[in-house]
Formats: structure tokens, C-alpha cells, sequence
């Protein structure tokens, strides 16, 4: 089993249960149908980044305040803003399938969201190649909206990175993004390769989440 | 006028601003259009390096001016405008002083929101928002306006809509297509080309995305469709990501050189867009100015679209499933009466699975507003299914509240021969544009004869020539009349069709099932009718795409007469069948109900019921199958053992189980039992509903009556929902903390005006404590939580 289909059967709350024969075959047959349905496309910019505090940090014109993404920057020079999407057509797809067939829409609704981090993770891959060249190495992506980055940064990050026109993601008055499967995110750059301290699922504070990856 | 120019000489539009802003000191996150107040000279200066390069036409720098996207407290908008306006006038100043001509085009770009249904912007609202910066450009003296960058059809119509309805000023429309030649929200290039000049705007092409080299190809399949003068501004290449900068890396002579090729190949305006620069123009202009644009050639094809396809009518015969009609359709009836949008998406869905290529869409009841009511069928049938669809209704003001918000370049039906009718109808197909059918009645009623027909069929055409409604644009309808009344009917309609089709050359369409009324095996009659009438140059016929039988004549005829390349469709369609029937059915019928559902097996439940209840009370079957096995699934759930898919697949086998038992109920007259009523609904700026949905299904399994308002729901809605149909239980849903406030307000607002209804609340945000500090009554962690809490209050279970 691939890592991306293994990411949507613990979406889908199966934690280390092995799943089942018919659900499966909805797994496979999402992906199939989402390999045919998703535009997927991304965009990244890269800026200087000034720490100006230990919580507090300007990129181009705008002030940010977090401790989390802070302390997640230590070491920092450079910050890449990211966002991707896997487009329109998902949206409508799941729309269509929550009135003929539930339980395949939360199938594809998982299958959508691993697709889309793995994604990520070859564009993320694809800049870390470009940014070496210049002896940069990167931090895991940090999206608005984790720990105490506020959602609300989620509007000047969208400006900067123009990806309403570049890549037709654009957000809600509630800041949610849409198309819906879509990530924004920053991206921090440093001189020297560090372990990083966070490391998405299995930082989190959350430990009894049904959800969690290293669940026992 | 620019409008003497345009198409006759080539024209030469600037390039970009954003880079040169930048350049200037403009930094990341700054508004361009801010400096049209605070940096004048530079703008000024911007545009006046253009103008010297040899651009004919000045965009203003209002890219980013609408109330939607700019925000900024220091500066209203109308000043923004006026003043953006001003500086292309001040800066031609000169070039008009030596009697050169330099055209001010306002320029509007995107709202960089998503409309309705996929967003959460109204379209009246994006509308609004275009129409006060249209307003200030024209009261500012621009001389057209020009909308660009746009990616989202219906985006594009609500800017197009209001420059033409608040202004007399010409407008070009330039929208971005991927190297797929699609948008990024899917439109093909026939889709938008048939939407634009539908709406009749003056002028239209491509912009950014691309660099000139890509536009080519994108342009060739824009010039096969279009009769309009084609506009070009690519980007000097694609963007890089050098260090921390955007580049662009085509060089001022690689970029002419490459706009010579697309002015060669037929586009009539050309300039560029982001990266470019005054010399990239410049080269561009040197290397040009001398050549004549390409003679525009008027095309004749029939094209309908929705947001993300076009359907071409004249080759083969294509399908307009017809089921979406209440007529002689009970249940259909009382899902209008109920607002029940499921039942009316799901017919919609069944025929696009079945190989229809349009839907018809007729939703008139006496008692309904059918102008409403088609608006709202319409906005959810989009969210649904691509396929174009057809506006079917007599009342004019339904169809001009159909046509104004549908996503696309609708099909009507449809006009008459009447005078009044065509009056009524085709000044809104003028408007709003759309392919029209056209009835051969007129105040004399139906002729007898096929000549009469036509005559009819040439009067519309003709008519509808005065509103500059070309002959591609209509379709016309001969009419079937039943043969069981009318001996002669088949043959008048048949010959009729042939010489409207062959005769005055325009498409057809014809409602084939009318042939066949009042006859038994009525099936029979209508598919070979079909074939007939496909044999004599039917377009497109109106037919139930679930029929097997004109299914059959559909991909025979296609096959037969080498339609169907290489039989592609017609063995896609039939070569598994043989086989299938063969082997041992999938469905055995020998397994236990409450297994097959337990299982999640669909087909196997619905097959079972249909066995178990011509010998059991449809009762008897829920109490001894239904129940236990729904409860075993369920328990298995909160233990752990059954997960959320399985759950749901048996959710859906009950269903189907239920929907048996249901017609049997009704069939002996028996009532099904009175269910208790709860309201879900996402709560106000919340546009994530799988939650919901999944709470729903559950909720109908056990047997309560669910009424889904949907998602992003005000709370007086559900105030309103809760207090008409007396409702004791609201489910709210929400996702996110940003959401989670309406979620609050709506249940506040409960308790003041239903202080009787209890809520139940959940959502990813949500947990006890948060639920608790918001006031709602029961927080459900996972869907069976909310079922048992209903099941407590409302069945005392």
C-alpha cells in the first residue's frame, strides 16, 4: 500500500485497524476518479524574512505575531509563502457524491485531502531543490490556522502570493479556503540543515486524536 | 470610435504595470492602485513610456478596484478611479497633440473571490461590485472597458453584464487559459467564446498564464470558434523564481517575433501582460504596425455551455434528458412543493450517468414562484453536473431570472411563431444570450402540413434577425403530434424535419415521446420514431435517457451511420453486456436482509426487499431486518469495529431498502408512519457540509424527517425553518473557529424566538466545553451521537 493511500484510510478513522475489502475498493476507485478531476497547481514566492522579536516578523509590507511559527522560524533567513490547490472540479465532485453515494464522499473527502498533502510534499521537494542551489535548507511546511498562527494571516498571505489569479485559490469572508482542498502555508529557509522540532501529526498536543498517525 | 478601428487595422494595447511598480518601489503587499493617489508622476510616467512605444490603447491602473478586493481606508474608490483614469488622459496629452489616437480602457481584473456555489460570493454581489467601478470609469471619460484576467466564467458574466448594463462604452473581455486551453475553473475555449458572445460584448481573446509561444495553439482554437476580433497579451514568458524575485525571461525581439506569428494568424489586437515592458511593446510595434489584421470569418456553430463544457449542435443527434419536469410526475411535484433539491439534483445526475448531453429544466407548478424556484434548481443543478442545461418555461420573468443566473450560454426553450412570444422572449436572448428553440406554431395554431411548418420555422428566423439573434442561435422544434389521434403526424413531422434542417440549414430539436400518447408499449413507437427522426436531421431530441430502448436507437444510429468513430461508444456501451448476463448475477437474493445491510450491499438489499415484501407486511420487515441490523452496525461503530465508510454503506443499503418498502406502503395506501422533523444546516459562513450530509443519511435511516437547508445558512433562516414547520431538534454544524460564532448566534437567536427547539451542535472545532460556552445542548462527537440524542428526545428511545 502506497503512503498516499495509506494517509486516506487513517483519515478515514480506521487508526491501525486494517481496512476492510469494500472500502478499499472505494479508496482505489476515489483515487482513480480524483486522478482524472483535480487540477492540481501550486505557487511559492520567497522573501526576506525579518525576526524582529522572538514573536514577531515582517515579510514585504506585512507585520506577523506568532510564538509558535517564531519558534518554528529560529535560524530562519528567508521564508517561502506556498499555497496549492487540486481545484474546482474536487468541490463538485464530492457535492455530487454526497447526494448519490455518502459513503464514497467520505471516502474521496480523504482520499482529496492525502492526494493534496502529497502534493504538497513534491512541490515542497521541487522548491527545497531550486533553494539549495543557493545553500538554503527547508523547514516542514506551517499553515495559518496551526497552534497560535492566526487563520486570520491567511488574507495577506493570499495577497502576496496573488494566487486568486495564479492559481485560482481564493478564501471565504470566514477565512476558509476554496476550491476546499487547498493549503496555504510558510515555508522557512535556513543556512545549516536542522532536525526540525516540529513535525506536523506527531507534534501535536493532541494525543488521544482518533486521527493521530503513530496511534497505538 | 475605437469600434471603426477594431478588426479593420491592428491594434496595440501596452503591457505590464506590475512588474514596472514594482521596480519602482512598490513593495509585497502593497496595492498598486494606491499609487494612482500617492505616486501620480510614476503612473503617469508608466503609461506615457507605452504610449511612446506605440500602444494605441492605455489600461488604467485599477486592476485590483473593486470594493471586493481593495481595501484601503485612505482612499475611496471612486478617487482611486477617477484619478487612475485621469493619468492614461494626461499622459496621451502629447501623442493626441500630434494627432495620434490613444484609447483609455478601464481596466477590471478579478474579484479575487469565488461565486456561488463553489465560493461563498451571491453573483448580484460581484455584480454590484464591478458595477460602481464601471460607473466611476465611464462618468471618468474612459473610452472602453476592458475585463481581463479572468478565470471563472461565471465571474466574467457578472462583469460583462454590468459594464453593458450601465454603460454604452465598448468592452473586451481577455480571460486566462492554461496550456490545456481550459480556465482554472474548467471552461473549454467554445464554452467561453459561445458565453461572451452570447453577451455580446465587442472584442475577446486571452491574457497572462501563458507566454506568446503557448497562446498559439490556445489562439488557433479560439479563431475556429470565434466571429469576433481576437485580443492577445501573453506574458514575456512563464514565471521563475530567481532568488527572491519573479522573472520573466522573454526578451523584447523574441517576443515580437513570436506576436508577428499570432498577429498572422489572425488576431486583431495585441499587447502583453505581466513581465512585459515599454520595450517589449515597442518591438512588438516596430516589427507589426505594418500588417493587416486577418479578415474576421462569421462562424456557424451552434453552441451551448455551462461553467465547465460546451455541447455543439449539427453533428450526430445529441441527448436532452427531459426528466427534470413535473409534469404527469407525482413525487417530482411534491419535491417543488417541498423545496426537496436532493430528489431534483439526483434526476439531474441519473440522466448524465445515462449519456444525457443536456438537461432540460422545467420546474412550473401553479402554485410555486417559478422565477425563484428555477434560479435556485439551476445554481444547485451547476454545483452537480457540468452538462449545459435548458430553461424550460412560459413565464418570461422566470426566464429572465434563469438566464441572468445561470453559469454559461443556456438553451432556451422556447419562442413560438406567435408575435407576442417572440416579443417577450427575444430581446432577452439578445441580452443575455442563449440558443433558442423555436416552435412552429403560431396564432393559427399548428399547420398540417410540413410547409406550413417551415414557413413558421423561416418567420422566427427571420424575427429574430432583427434582434441580431443569428440563424445558429435558434433551433427550431417541427412539433410531434400523436398518431394515434393524427394518422398522418409521424410523416408531416418527418418531412418537416427534413427541410428545416436541410432546407433552411438550422438545427432541430423535437420532444419524441409526444408521438407515442395514448398507445400501450408506448417504447416502442418512440424508439423507432427516434431513429427515424435522427435519419432526417434531428439535432438534438428531448428524450428520457434512462429508456433503454431509445438508448439503443441512440448508439445504433451513431454507430450505423459512422457517427460513433470506430463503434467506440457502441461497444463501450454493449460489449460487457453479453458477458454480464451470462455469468452468475451479482445479486443472489439468498442472503439474510440484515446481512446484506450489516454488509453494506446495495443492489443485494434493494434485490432481497423486493423478494421478502410480496410475502411480509413492509412493517414486519423493517422490526425484523431493518432495525437490528442498523442497530448492530451502529453499536459496532461506537465500539470501534465498524468505521465511518462502512457505516455509511450500510446507511445506503437501508436505504434502498426503504425505498421499496415505501412504494409498497403507498401502493396499498397505507401511510408511512409520522416522522419527527429535524432541521441541519452549516452555519453561516461555513461551506464545509460533508458533516452534515453524513448526519443527514443517518438521521433518514432512522427515520426521521430531515429538512437540509445546506451550508453557509443566515440564523434567521433557521429561525424562520424551525418556528413553519414547528421543529422540536436543529443539528448545527461547524468547521472552524472563524465559524463557530454564527454558530453561537444562531442558537441564540433560537432560544429567544423557539425557546421549545433543542440543538445539537458538532463540527472538527467543536468539543464538550466549547459546545457548553456556546450555549448548544448536546454536543455530538460523531454522527451516531447525534441519532441517539434524537432518537432520545423525539422517539423516547
Amino acid at each position: 500500500m502506497d503512503h498516499m493511500t495509506k494517509e486516506a484510510i487513517r483519515y478515514l478513522g480506521y487508526g491501525k485497524h486494517a481496512v476492510d475489502d469494500k472500502t478499499f475498493a472505494l479508496v482505489e476507485d476515489s483515487f482513480r476518479d480524483l486522478e482524472d478531476a483535480a487540477g492540481r497547481k501550486s505557487i511559492y514566492r520567497i522573501f526576506d524574512l525579518q525576526q524582529t522579536a522572538d514573536d514577531r516578523f515582517t515579510i514585504g509590507t506585512v507585520e506577523m505575531q506568532s510564538r509558535n511559527l517564531g519558534r518554528y522560524l529560529g535560524g530562519c533567513c528567508r521564508i517561502i509563502l506556498f499555497g496549492a490547490t487540486l481545484g474546482t472540479a474536487v468541490d463538485r465532485m464530492l457535492a455530487r457524491l454526497s447526494i448519490t453515494d455518502m459513503a464514497k464522499a467520505v471516502v474521496m473527502q480523504s482520499c482529496a485531502a492525502a492526494m493534496l498533502e502529497e502534493y504538497c510534499d513534491e512541490c515542497q521537494a521541487e522548491i527545497a531543490g531550486r533553494v539549495s542551489e543557493e545553500g538554503l535548507f527547508l523547514r516542514p511546511r506551517f499553515s495559518p490556522g496551526y497552534g497560535d498562527f492566526d487563520i486570520r494571516y491567511q488574507a495577506p498571505l493570499m495577497q502576496m502570493l496573488d494566487c486568486a489569479k495564479t492559481i485560482g485559490l481564493t478564501m471565504t469572508d470566514s477565512y476558509m479556503m476554496t476550491p476546499t482542498k487547498s493549503v496555504t502555508a510558510v515555508i522557512g529557509a535556513s543556512r545549516t540543515e536542522e532536525k526540525c522540532h516540529i513535525k506536523g501529526c506527531e507534534a501535536c498536543e493532541k494525543k488521544d486524536c482518533t486521527y493521530r498517525r503513530d496511534k497505538v | 470610435m475605437i469600434l471603426d478601428r477594431l478588426g479593420k487595422e491592428l491594434l496595440f494595447f501596452d503591457g505590464g504595470m506590475g512588474t514596472l511598480l514594482q521596480a519602482g518601489g512598490l513593495k509585497p503587499g502593497e496595492l498598486p492602485e494606491t499609487w494612482n493617489m500617492t505616486h501620480p508622476e510614476k503612473i503617469t510616467g508608466i503609461h506615457r513610456k507605452y504610449i511612446e512605444a506605440g500602444s494605441d490603447i492605455i489600461l488604467t491602473n485599477t486592476f485590483g478596484a473593486n470594493a471586493l478586493k481593495f481595501h484601503d481606508d485612505s482612499c475611496s474608490l471612486c478617487d482611486i478611479v477617477t484619478s487612475a483614469v485621469g493619468h492614461v488622459k494626461r499622459a496621451a496629452e502629447q501623442a493626441e497633440l500630434n494627432g495620434r489616437q490613444v484609447y483609455t480602457a478601464l481596466d477590471i481584473g478579478p474579484t479575487g473571490k469565488l461565486l456561488k456555489p463553489m465560493g461563498d460570493l451571491e453573483f448580484e454581489e460581484a455584480y454590484e461590485a464591478f458595477r460602481e467601478v464601471v460607473r466611476y470609469g465611464a462618468e471618468a471619460g474612459a473610452d472602453l472597458i476592458h475585463i481581463e484576467t479572468m478565470s471563472d466564467t461565471y465571474e466574467l458574466k457578472a462583469a460583462v453584464l454590468a459594464a453593458k448594463e450601465n454603460t454604452d462604452l465598448p468592452v473586451f473581455v481577455t480571460t486566462i487559459f492554461d496550456e490545456r486551453g481550459k480556465l482554472l475553473t474548467g471552461a473549454d475555449v467554445p464554452a467561453v467564446v459561445a458565453l461572451l458572445e452570447g453577451l455580446r460584448v465587442d472584442a475577446l481573446g486571452i491574457n497572462c498564464g501563458l507566454g506568446p509561444g503557448q497562446m498559439l495553439p490556445i489562439l488557433e482554437q479560439i479563431l475556429e470558434y470565434t466571429s469576433l476580433p481576437v485580443i492577445v497579451k501573453p506574458n514575456a514568458g512563464l514565471p521563475k523564481q530567481v532568488e527572491r524575485e519573479t522573472v520573466y525571461d522573454v526578451l523584447p525581439q523574441d517576443f515580437a517575433m513570436t506576436m508577428q506569428k499570432i498577429i498572422g494568424q489572425g488576431a486583431a489586437v495585441a499587447g502583453g501582460c505581466c513581465g512585459t515592458t515599454p520595450e517589449h511593446i515597442k518591438s512588438m510595434v516596430d516589427l507589426c504596425r505594418g500588417m493587416e489584421p486577418l479578415p474576421i470569418i462569421q462562424k456557424d456553430i451552434t453552441i451551448v455551455s455551462s461553467y465547465g463544457k460546451s455541447v455543439c449542435l449539427g453533428t450526430g443527434s445529441k441527448i436532452i434528458g427531459e426528466r427534470i419536469n413535473p409534469t404527469g410526475k407525482k413525487k417530482f411535484r411534491q419535491a417543488l412543493k417541498e423545496h426537496d433539491m436532493d430528489y431534483i439534483l439526483r434526476e439531474g445526475i441519473m440522466q448524465q450517468d445515462m449519456g444525457a448531453h443536456i438537461l432540460d429544466v422545467n420546474v412550473g407548478l401553479p402554485d410555486i414562484d417559478e422565477a425563484s424556484m428555477m434560479q435556485d434548481v439551476l445554481v444547485e443543478l451547476q454545483s452537480v453536473t457540468s452538462l449545459p442545461l435548458q430553461i424550460d418555461t412560459v413565464d418570461t420573468k422566470a426566464m429572465e431570472a434563469a438566464l441572468r443566473i445561470y453559469n454559461g450560454k443556456a438553451m432556451v426553450n422556447s419562442v413560438s411563431g406567435k408575435q407576442e412570444s417572440m416579443d417577450a422572449v427575444f430581446p432577452l436572448i439578445q441580452k443575455y444570450g442563449g440558443v433558442v428553440i423555436g416552435l412552429t406554431l403560431d396564432e393559427s395554431g399548428i399547420p398540417d402540413t410540413a410547409e406550413g411548418r417551415v414557413e413558421i420555422a423561416r418567420h422566427i428566423i427571420e424575427e429574430a434577425a432583427k434582434y441580431g439573434i443569428q440563424k445558429k442561435d435558434i433551433v427550431i422544434d417541427v412539433l410531434a403530434m400523436t398518431i394515434s389521434s393524427d394518422p398522418e403526424g409521424a410523416k408531416v413531422t418527418l418531412e418537416a424535419l427534413k427541410k428545416v434542417r436541410y432546407g433552411l440549414g438550422v438545427n432541430t430539436v423535437l420532444g419524441v415521446s409526444n408521438i407515442s400518447f395514448g398507445l400501450p408499449s408506448r417504447t416502442v413507437i418512440n424508439a423507432n420514431f427516434y431513429t427515424m427522426a435522427m435519419q432526417n436531421g434531428l439535432s438534438a431530441g428531448i428524450i428520457n435517457p434512462s429508456s433503454e430502448e431509445m438508448m439503443k436507437s441512440y448508439y445504433a444510429y451513431h454507430a450505423l451511420m459512422n457517427l460513433d468513430s470506430n463503434c467506440e461508444a457502441y461497444i463501450a456501451k454493449y460489449a460487457g453486456q453479453a458477458a454480464e448476463s451470462s455469468a452468475s448475477p451479482a445479486v443472489s437474493g439468498d442472503m439474510p436482509l440484515n446481512r446484506a445491510i450489516e454488509k453494506g450491499l446495495k443492489e443485494e438489499a434493494h434485490h432481497i426487499t423486493g423478494l421478502l415484501v410480496k410475502e411480509q407486511a413492509p412493517l414486519d420487515i423493517i422490526n425484523t431486518y431493518l432495525i437490528p441490523a442498523l442497530d448492530n452496525v451502529g453499536k459496532g461503530f461506537e465500539k470501534g469495529t465498524v468505521f465511518l465508510p462502512q457505516l455509511l454503506m450500510s446507511a445506503e443499503a437501508a436505504k434502498a431498502a426503504f425505498t421499496i418498502l415505501k412504494e409498497s406502503l403507498a401502493a396499498t395506501g397505507q401511510q408511512d408512519e409520522k416522522k419527527e422533523k429535524v432541521v441541519l444546516a452549516t452555519v453561516k459562513g461555513d461551506i464545509h457540509d460533508i458533516g452534515k450530509n453524513i448526519v443527514k443519511v443517518l438521521l433518514e435511516n432512522y427515520g426521521f424527517d430531515v429538512i437540509d437547508l445546506g451550508k453557509d445558512v443566515a440564523p434567521g433562516l433557521v429561525v424562520e425553518k424551525v418556528l413553519a414547520e414547528d421543529v422540536h431538534l436543529v443539528g448545527l454544524s461547524a468547521l472552524m473557529t472563524t465559524t463557530v460564532v454564527s454558530m453561537e448566534e444562531t442558537i441564540q437567536q433560537l432560544r429567544q424566538k423557539a425557546p421549545g427547539c433543542r440543538v445539537m451542535v458538532g463540527g472538527a472545532v467543536l468539543n464538550q466545553e466549547y459546545a457548553d460556552m456556546i450555549g448548544a445542548d448536546f454536543y455530538g462527537k460523531d454522527a451516531m451521537q447525534s441519532v441517539y440524542y434524537a432518537q432520545k428526545l423525539l422517539q423516547n428511545k
